[in-house]
């Protein structure tokens, strides 16, 4: 059998290499392409999990606040407990550092006892810098140095950087012995920090700091985020946290939450990427079926003459496998090479989420791994002899004696009508699927095999569709012979034409599914940003936590000259659950909620059920998946709202409002849920008048510029000096945007995380179009005896080109059709299946139809000019002595 | 004089031996205090100067001792409680703020099994979880605590007798859990002018210092698993200052016997980096039919000569293990009951110095007394 590889199959590939040479590439792409995604996945959410990680260290339980922060005094019972071998307060701030530029930059920084902290979070301990802690000298003035370093730890202004965050720091160059610094913001104004040392953590900028010294930068005095608990061995868990009698405002939550919530964060779009890049693998499997069904078809005799040699059929099936096997070996080595490559390519122009947002200020290192490589190779093999089964079945299946002769092989395809609509069928039945831990795989297998049955159907299609054209063409012998060809031998062309149907129905589905995300977007932005002009004191919502514009100041702007309006906007993060990533709150003016917000579906009158005094929440459709939120019915979520401040609530029982969920809106922004309350009622519960963002109305012909330098020299005006003179631009702490701009930087983004999508696609039609290169090349040199023949009867070299040519654009143009129509559907799943139950969001499908129409006459043109190539460059030689050979 | 130093628990602090040792006890930046004042020479009063004295920089309290098994096997042990005031944390607002830090040393010498085992721990003070109280001596570090304490007498016949002065220690280490009570049968001791005790050749390096010897101490040691009950005599040492060390100073050498007559002997002195004494003391207090008479050493007085060494296998640091110590009482030898009493936590805190059960010989080589042999700023710079 080897032997046979090595000199049968060998010899078709020595002569044929282009042809071979094509399969390979395409399962070398499709291995290339699933394989960086996955590298780049892995890599980014190992390089984000560590980060994580490394700030969360590694308590065996953490105690959080729903919202906001927790009372300090329960970390002194919760130190106390037997149980607890150490308990780590932390206090975790996310504010703003200025650059040596004066822009903002963001910053976390963690309050942390280092006393405590080593055996918890390690990689967040303060390590001091050698310079600072060295006296060398005798002097007892160098002694008292040291000794200030020691203590510097827990001084009120001594910080520790990360490596992202040191790149803040604002060197003394006139004094190189002067620690350098880093201006933080707290609230409108900044405090001067000296650096006294470093910390390991990777990940985004952080400074490490005395808890007791962030608590007292940002007055948080009394206020916790978060205590890590170490247990004692042997401590049992249940029994701790009933000692504890936390409050309802405190979540326990055990190690890996944290991770899990970071997975969680970005797993449906990496599983949504891996899938497009498997779907590269996909087509990669149909050009190898095409390639060697051509293959197998245009050595037919010979393996005949192996047969009548003692070749068993079984034995003819294991070699075309056989042969299968080695393209696909090739393919995934020459595949998970190119996968690292572009991996490491992608990541240094992309970043790790391949400009998805999801892992921000990450710069992860790549994370090879030969169990992966292993698998994606594997795959690469599998798709190749996915792809052989049906040649191979060929070549088993040869008639011998009947071929020898030359009589070929009849085409007997009924069954596959067959199979191909049972799949459609099970397919459809797919799309009902519910989602598998978040992940639409039903949908996507509903996707996979209408693709596959779609295929499957594509001979009688041909059928219909020519047995139509061919009487319109009668009269013209050289589309005739063109559409006839087609038409007759169908299961060729179809065949032929495989690979482009899968790769222009995919790129189809996407273009429809992108398309539709960016109108619902466009749509979602204009309700979603009324006003003209924004001021904003934080753009993550973490850091709007400490930056806020108190009511006075809301007040003043308003009254500013130019000004009509000014509605405050307040964002809130609330955890929820504890292995999801936090919902955000958000209080604004909704006077008219059915215009304010952009609804799905009418508002809901309270059920009967909901108290009167109910306050009525707005919710994101995520909510109801994540949540169950119910229209018309009360919130069952423990809402963390409290009069006061919420590390009080935190700890003390309050008697809750009850909620219910009023209407249900489509937010893209927030993928884990978003909830909407009347800013009324949000300062009726909390008293809470503070906001993050302020939507701005001038007045009629105000000037704009004007407007934004009266807003600025007033914040300017409210912003107090350091007390060490360091002159800062006050202007640089608030940002603002224009709605166009802030529309137009969200299209960006979003093109931006959709720009990946756009080059899977061409690189699926590209190996489509490999496919059709492969098929034409193999069909011109097989038919050299019909093209000999059609010369004796006239036809110049440059017919018999334009008939392969013809040829070409009559199957792809059928290519084109069914892959569109394929696409069509795929994209309809995408959007009502796999969108909302990856994401938690629907949108309405808008098909971009002149995109699609220009799509497919690109794919026509390319199949076309492709045919005539490959048709010039195998039928280079005289064609005419091809047919004196045989006579 | 006790080991003082705080190293806080992490190893990135790591300083040298040398900073080490002046750490909080020469915490005295110069410029935030106005001038380094000489201590003045003052009354202590009790119980107030058992408590703690936030106001100064250090402060210690020191239990040390040995105590036999019912089954006759010997223990060495050591509880010490530091604290320090943190200068620059004294304005800030926050209950966190680390304006002092609790942190203390504990060990036990198994003298059979030749090894020591020791454990340390360090927190601020506050939320109830680290607190040295300034009223009597009352400290604790999470449940490692030390209290002074109405004692019932041992052995006493009545259980009605009035109780006895004493402290109470419970400790539960990482290798063992010491839980002892300790009686006092004698007065305190002054050291120095009236608890007035000079470490330097400047006068403001000084701390006020009083030591309980002859204490009895019983109670339980948990080692290897084993619950034992023990019985022994013990040392307590407090003392408090706002700087202690001369610039010159790079450590010390401490002994406190218990004799075995109820006599005391305290004897100290700081060394230069060349090994020559920079400055010593201590006292000898007498049993007689007259009572308890107390010599306080004058300047120069007391001398310490190294008579044999030994080479820590771990640090490489070379300890003298047998000295001749001269006082104004007699000559005597102090010699360390086993080598191997290092205390090397390089590993969390950093922290490495000798301090160990040894036995007293006067110059008749006659076997007179037990107590500890400290001994500090013997191994090479750290850098871990």
């Amino acid at each position: 059998m080897l032997t046979l590889l090595r000199t049968f199959s060998w010899q078709e590939v020595l002569h044929h290499p282009w042809r071979s040479g094509a399969a390979v590439v395409a399962i070398m792409l499709g291995v290339a392409l699933a394989f960086a995604v996955h590298l780049i996945n892995a890599s980014a959410l190992a390089e984000f999990s560590s980060a994580v990680r490394a700030v969360n260290g590694q308590p065996d339980l953490e105690l959080r606040a729903v919202s906001g922060n927790l009372d300090e005094t329960l970390y002194g019972r919760t130190a106390e407990h037997p149980s607890v071998a150490v308990a780590s307060p932390v206090l975790e701030v996310s504010t703003y550092a200025l650059d040596a530029a004066g822009s903002k930059q963001a910053v976390k920084v963690f309050g942390l006892d280092a006393l405590v902290a080593a055996r918890v979070s390690p990689a967040l301990l303060p390590v001091p810098d050698h310079n600072q802690r060295d006296g060398g000298k005798e002097s007892s003035s160098e002694t008292n140095k040291e000794n200030n370093a020691r203590f510097t730890l827990f001084s009120a202004s001594a910080a520790y950087l990360n490596a992202a965050a040191s790149k803040l720091k604002n060197v003394a160059l006139q004094d190189p012995a002067k620690p350098s610094t880093v201006i933080v913001m707290t609230g409108l104004r900044t405090a001067q920090l000296s650096v006294a040392g470093t910390v390991a953590a990777g990940g985004g900028a952080l400074a490490v700091m005395d808890i007791g010294a962030v608590q007292d930068l940002f007055g948080l005095q009394g206020q916790i985020t978060r205590i890590d608990l170490r247990l004692a061995p042997g401590a049992d868990k249940a029994a701790l946290l009933r000692d504890l009698a936390l409050p309802a405002n405190v979540q326990a939550q055990a190690a890996g939450d944290a991770e899990q919530r970071i997975g969680n964060l970005s797993r449906a779009y990496r599983v949504n990427m891996t899938v497009l890049a498997l779907v590269a693998l996909f087509t990669g499997a149909f050009l190898v079926f095409s390639v060697l069904s051509l293959s197998v078809a245009k050595r037919a005799q010979q393996m005949a003459l192996l047969g009548v040699l003692g070749l068993t059929a079984q034995q003819r099936l294991k070699l075309v496998l056989m042969e299968a096997a080695v393209l696909g070996l090739v393919g995934s080595a020459l595949g998970i090479a190119l996968g690292t490559a572009l991996a490491a390519l992608a990541m240094n122009l992309l970043g790790g989420d391949l400009g998805g947002g999801y892992f921000a200020g990450e710069a992860p290192s790549l994370q090879w791994g030969p169990l992966a490589a292993l698998v994606y190779g594997a795959l690469g093999v599998a798709a190749a002899l996915v792809g052989a089964w049906w040649p191979a079945r060929a070549a088993q299946a040869l008639p011998l004696a009947q071929t020898l002769k030359g009589l070929g092989t009849a085409a007997q395809r009924s069954k596959g009508v067959m199979i191909a609509s049972f799949l459609v069928a099970i397919g459809a039945v797919f799309t009902w699927a519910p989602p598998v831990f978040g992940i639409a795989l039903g949908a996507y297998m509903a996707i996979g095999l209408l693709l596959v049955g779609g295929i499957g159907l594509l001979p009688p299609l041909v059928a219909l569709a020519y047995d139509r054209i061919a009487p319109l063409v009668a009269a013209r012998p050289l589309p005739m012979l063109a559409i006839e060809r087609a038409r007759r031998v169908r299961e060729t062309a179809a065949v032929a034409v495989s690979g482009v149907v899968a790769a222009l129905s995919l790129a189809v589905a996407l273009t429809v599914m992108v398309a539709s995300f960016r109108t619902s977007v466009m749509q979602w932005l204009d309700v979603v940003l009324p006003a003209p002009l924004y001021v904003r004191t934080a753009s993550s919502s973490a850091a709007a936590q400490v930056l806020n514009f108190s009511l006075a100041q809301v007040q003043a702007i308003s009254a500013l000259p130019g000004v009509a309006r000014v509605n405050g906007l307040r964002t809130l993060p609330l955890q929820l659950d504890p292995a999801q990533p936090s919902v955000m709150l958000v209080a604004r003016l909704l006077d008219n909620p059915a215009q304010d917000l952009p609804l799905v579906g009418d508002l809901a009158a309270p059920a009967s059920d909901v108290p009167a005094d109910a306050i009525p929440l707005y919710v994101s459709e995520a909510m109801v998946d994540l949540y169950s939120a119910q229209k018309g019915h009360i919130f069952k979520q423990y809402m963390p709202l409290a009069q006061g401040n919420a590390a009080q609530a935190a700890t003390k029982l309050i008697v809750a409002p009850s909620y219910y969920v009023a209407g249900v809106w489509r937010d893209y922004a927030r993928q884990f849920g978003a909830i909407a309350i009347d800013q009324r009622d949000y300062v009726r519960i909390t008293g809470d008048a503070q906001v993050n963002d302020l939507a701005v109305w001038p007045q009629d012909g105000a000037d704009a510029g004007a407007l934004q330098s009266s807003i600025r020299s007033y914040i300017s005006s409210q912003f107090a000096a350091p007390a060490n003179g360091v002159a800062v631009d006050a202007s640089k702490l608030v940002e603002f945007a224009s709605a166009d701009e802030i529309r137009t930087l969200s299209l960006q983004i979003f093109d931006r995380s959709f720009a990946v999508t756009y080059w899977l696609q061409a690189v699926a039609i590209a190996i489509g179009l490999f496919g059709v290169a492969a098929s034409f090349s193999a069909q011109v040199l097989a038919r050299r005896k019909e093209f000999g023949l059609l010369a004796h009867l006239g036809l110049t070299r440059r017919q018999i080109l334009q008939v392969v040519a013809f040829e070409g654009a009559a199957w792809t143009a059928i290519g084109s059709v069914a892959g569109c129509a394929l696409g069509l559907v795929v994209s309809a799943i995408l959007v009502h299946v796999v969108n909302p139950q990856s994401f938690h969001w629907t949108m309405d499908l808008t098909v971009p139809w002149l995109r699609l129409v220009l799509l497919c006459l690109a794919v026509v043109a390319a199949g076309t000019v492709t045919a005539w190539l490959a048709g010039r460059a195998a039928a280079g030689q005289d064609a005419v002595l091809a047919v004196k050979e045989d006579w | 004089m006790a080991y003082a130093l705080p190293t806080l628990a992490f190893p990135a602090l790591a300083l040298s031996k040398r900073a080490f040792t002046q750490l909080g006890l020469a915490t005295g930046a110069a410029a935030l205090l106005p001038n380094a004042h000489a201590l003045p020479e003052r009354s202590l009063v009790f119980p107030r100067d058992h408590g703690a004295h936030p106001d100064f920089r250090t402060e210690w309290w020191y239990i040390t001792g040995h105590a036999t098994t019912t089954a006759g096997r010997e223990l060495g042990f050591q509880v010490t409680f530091f604290r320090s005031r943190v200068e620059a944390t004294q304005s800030m607002q926050s209950q966190f703020a680390a304006k002092q830090l609790i942190f203390a040393h504990c060990a036990v010498t198994d003298v059979q099994g030749k090894k020591l085992l020791h454990d340390q721990r360090i927190a601020r003070e506050g939320f109830g979880i680290a607190q040295a109280s300034p009223l009597d001596t009352d400290i604790k570090l999470r449940n490692w605590t030390l209290k002074r304490t109405a004692q019932p007498v041992p052995g006493s016949a009545q259980a009605s007798a009035t109780p006895a002065l004493g402290y109470q220690a419970r400790v539960a280490a990482q290798d063992f859990t010491l839980d002892l009570s300790f009686t006092e049968t004698q007065p305190l001791l002054l050291q120095g002018k009236q608890g007035l005790s000079r470490k330097g050749p400047d006068e403001k390096q000084a701390s006020y210092y009083y030591s309980k010897p002859q204490l009895q101490a019983g109670g339980h040691i948990t080692l290897g698993g084993q619950r034992l009950a023990v019985k022994g005599s013990a040392w307590l040492d407090h003392e408090w200052s706002q700087e202690l060390l001369h610039p010159e100073a790079v450590g010390w050498d401490w002994v406190g016997m218990n004799l075995f007559d109820g006599s005391a002997l305290t004897a100290f002195q700081l060394r230069r980096k060349d090994g020559s004494a920079l400055w010593t003391g201590g006292s000898f207090r007498a049993t007689s039919s007259s009572g308890l008479q107390t010599f306080i050493a004058q300047p120069k007085e007391v001398a310490f000569q190294a008579l044999k060494g030994w080479t820590s296998p771990t640090t490489g640091a070379k300890y003298p293990t047998e000295w001749l110590v001269r006082t104004p009482a007699d000559y005597y030898t102090v010699k360390a009951v086993i080598s191997a009493q290092e205390l090397d936590s390089r590993n969390s805190t950093g922290t490495v110095y000798w301090e160990g059960l040894s036995d007293l010989f006067d110059s008749n080589s006659k076997h007179v007394g037990r107590g500890y042999l400290e001994m500090t700023g013997y191994a090479g710079a750290l850098r871990i």
